[in-house]
């Protein structure tokens, strides 16, 4: 664990300390002063990816680092599930925004690097994006996962949906972004590498976590939500490969392969 | 019907969860070894069973036939499997069985710059095949991040970072003193000259990038010193700094031409990203000669099966996108109006 000692460090710590702020006022039923925070935040958030961006002089998303400070920029994500789907969880989403920072601020190293031939190309900042989307939508729709298990719902004023429903919602959001994050890659990966599929352990972790929400769609298809426990299970394994996929794959000796320079 | 369908999703959720199981196996034991294990027959009969299922549920389930978005996505699916399959290893011996269609699937070629060649020695066995073309390589090069940068590092563990810049003084403080850039060689070797040993660029083929420095330190006279990219460890150290060398490969370039007879029929440099597509075949910058530069090492990959896989997966997006996006912003937009 290292403290950045640097402007990048700083606007990381706000943006943190902004959203931890936001989250604790707003369990303590300041919901629009919590809200500003969270805004806040995310205003910063967003300054932080901008001045890695002119830093490095290429889209950050190369490796763990840059990957997280995008993951860091949440709110959009709270927004279109509070507005178009009726999804709460706006205190969860800061807490997950503090989260997915805090490697990205102790963690990982900030050493700005230069992108290798393989990763110069028009398909770097779609694939890369799409499932940074995916995952923020399916780490959102596992959150209602778990207040399903726990039995937490929604306020009957709130005009929200119940948690089992809402994690239906957000997957279905989220799930195509993953589908389109998995071809954008096989296509790239045939235009650098010569193979659209070249079973690498990245590529076989993300097509098992397609597959988990793909096992999601047909149970919930078979059963509907007369087992709405199972269906929250099929959603947090789907999220337990996605979490494999984006670090245990990266930072592990155990998988060694074509994507190592995400590290 | 209703039991024949159950059974059909049953068995649906089953494949899932074995192909779920075989990716995380695949994942642990390696990309080599998972490519051959996916390929072995008892997973080739999972592939077919695979196929199969979907093509007997878009029969069976009248939905997935009415609802346009599922239709695209289990469609798309089978042109997947069905490509895959087409372009494996498998598939291409099949065609040459049936049709008589001898493919190279995937292999390797070196050609040397100057010269033309069509032979490919194939992945995974000791053959060679030709190809019913030949590629010549007029010009391989390498190409650099700039500005280069020259790291110096003191024992104390102060350190600076100068532009390779020749001509050039920086200042290293109070302490330290100056460096200056004297030369950058490209290929360094040293020679005699009235009877001293001294240092020249050769421009016959080989690699051993160099630059040559000048450090001055307070009271002291300038020194030079040799800085080698390949040899990080090999530069005179005058106790003080310790200096090294890095340049950044931003591309490899292979510029060719595709002849036919004696004629040349299409150019292209390829670079990694931008392969060449010709004849039923994609040529990929694979490797080089990493000693002289003289050779490039391309990677050679049949396109049999690629395009259905390709249709696949735009069914497969835009029914995805389609089914569970589109189709509700739409009726949302409808609902609205009316």
């Amino acid at each position: 664990m290292e403290i950045k000692y640097t402007i990048q460090g700083l606007l990381v710590y706000m943006t943190i300390a902004a959203y931890l702020l936001a989250f604790v006022i707003t369990i303590l039923r300041r919901p629009k002063v919590g809200h500003a925070l969270y805004l806040l935040g995310f205003a910063i958030a967003v300054c932080s990816f901008g001045y890695r961006w002119y830093h490095v002089r290429h889209v950050p998303l190369q490796n763990l680092f840059e990957v997280f400070l995008c993951l860091g920029m949440i709110y959009p994500v709270s927004l279109i599930c509070r507005k178009a789907l009726r999804v709460g969880g706006y205190a969860a989403d800061m807490l997950i925004g503090a989260i997915v920072l805090f490697p990205a601020g102790f963690v990982f190293n900030a050493e700005p690097q230069q992108l290798p031939p393989a990763l110069q190309s028009w398909l770097f900042t779609p694939h890369v994006a799409v499932y940074m989307f995916s995952y923020i939508f399916m780490a959102k729709a596992t959150f209602q996962a778990i207040c399903q298990l726990v039995g937490k719902n929604p306020k009957p004023g709130e005009n929200l949906l119940g948690p089992e429903q809402a994690t239906y919602r957000i997957i279905c959001i989220g799930f195509p972004l993953l589908t389109l994050g998995l071809f954008l890659g096989s296509y790239w990966g045939k235009l650098a590498w010569g193979d659209y599929w070249g079973w690498d352990p990245k590529e076989l972790w993300s097509l098992a976590s397609w597959l988990v929400f793909l096992g999601y769609f047909h149970f919930r298809y078979m059963f509907g939500k007369k087992h709405p426990r199972m269906n929250s299970l099929w959603a947090i394994a789907g999220m337990a490969a996605i979490i494999i996929t984006l670090l245990w794959v990266n930072l592990s000796r155990l998988f060694p392969g074509l994507h190592s320079y995400a590290t | 019907m209703y039991k024949y369908r159950r059974t059909i999703m049953w068995l649906a959720l089953a494949l899932i969860i074995v192909l779920i199981a075989l990716s995380i196996y695949g994942a642990f034991i390696g990309a080599e070894r998972a490519q051959q294990f996916f390929n072995q027959p008892p997973l080739v009969v999972y592939w077919t069973a695979l196929a199969a299922l979907l093509i007997i549920g878009i029969a069976a389930f009248r939905r997935l036939l009415r609802v346009p978005g599922l239709l695209l996505i289990h469609a798309g699916c089978v042109l997947i499997l069905a490509g895959g399959m087409w372009g494996s290893r498998g598939g291409h011996n099949l065609q040459k069985k049936l049709f008589g269609i001898d493919k190279i699937r995937s292999g390797r070629m070196a050609i040397y710059e100057g010269k033309s060649d069509n032979h490919v020695a194939l992945d995974g066995s000791r053959e060679q095949k030709e190809l019913p073309f030949s590629l010549k390589l007029k010009d391989f090069r390498i190409e650099y991040y700039q500005p280069v940068y020259l790291q110096i590092l003191t024992h104390e563990g102060r350190q600076w970072k100068v532009p390779v810049e020749v001509g050039k003084e920086f200042p290293l403080g109070d302490e330290a003193g100056t460096i200056k850039i004297i030369k950058a060689y490209e290929n360094f070797k040293i020679g005699m000259e009235d009877g001293k040993s001294a240092p020249f660029d050769d421009p016959s083929p080989g690699l051993n990038p160099a630059i040559e420095v000048q450090i001055t330190q307070p009271g002291s006279q300038a020194a030079t010193q040799y800085v080698f990219e390949r040899f990080p460890g090999h530069s005179h150290d005058q106790g003080k700094f310790s200096l090294s060398y890095h340049r950044v490969i931003s591309d490899y370039i292979s510029e060719l031409q595709i002849i036919e007879g004696d004629k040349v029929v299409a150019e292209k440099d390829i670079e990694v990203n931008h392969p060449l597509r010709f004849g039923g075949y994609h040529f990929y910058q694979s490797s080089y000669d990493d000693k002289a530069g003289q050779y490039t090492v391309l990677q050679v990959v049949s396109d049999t099966g690629l395009y259905v896989v390709y249709a696949g997966y735009w069914m497969l997006c835009l029914g995805v996108i389609w089914h569970l996006w589109l189709r509700h912003i739409f009726s949302r937009f409808k609902a609205k109006s009316t």
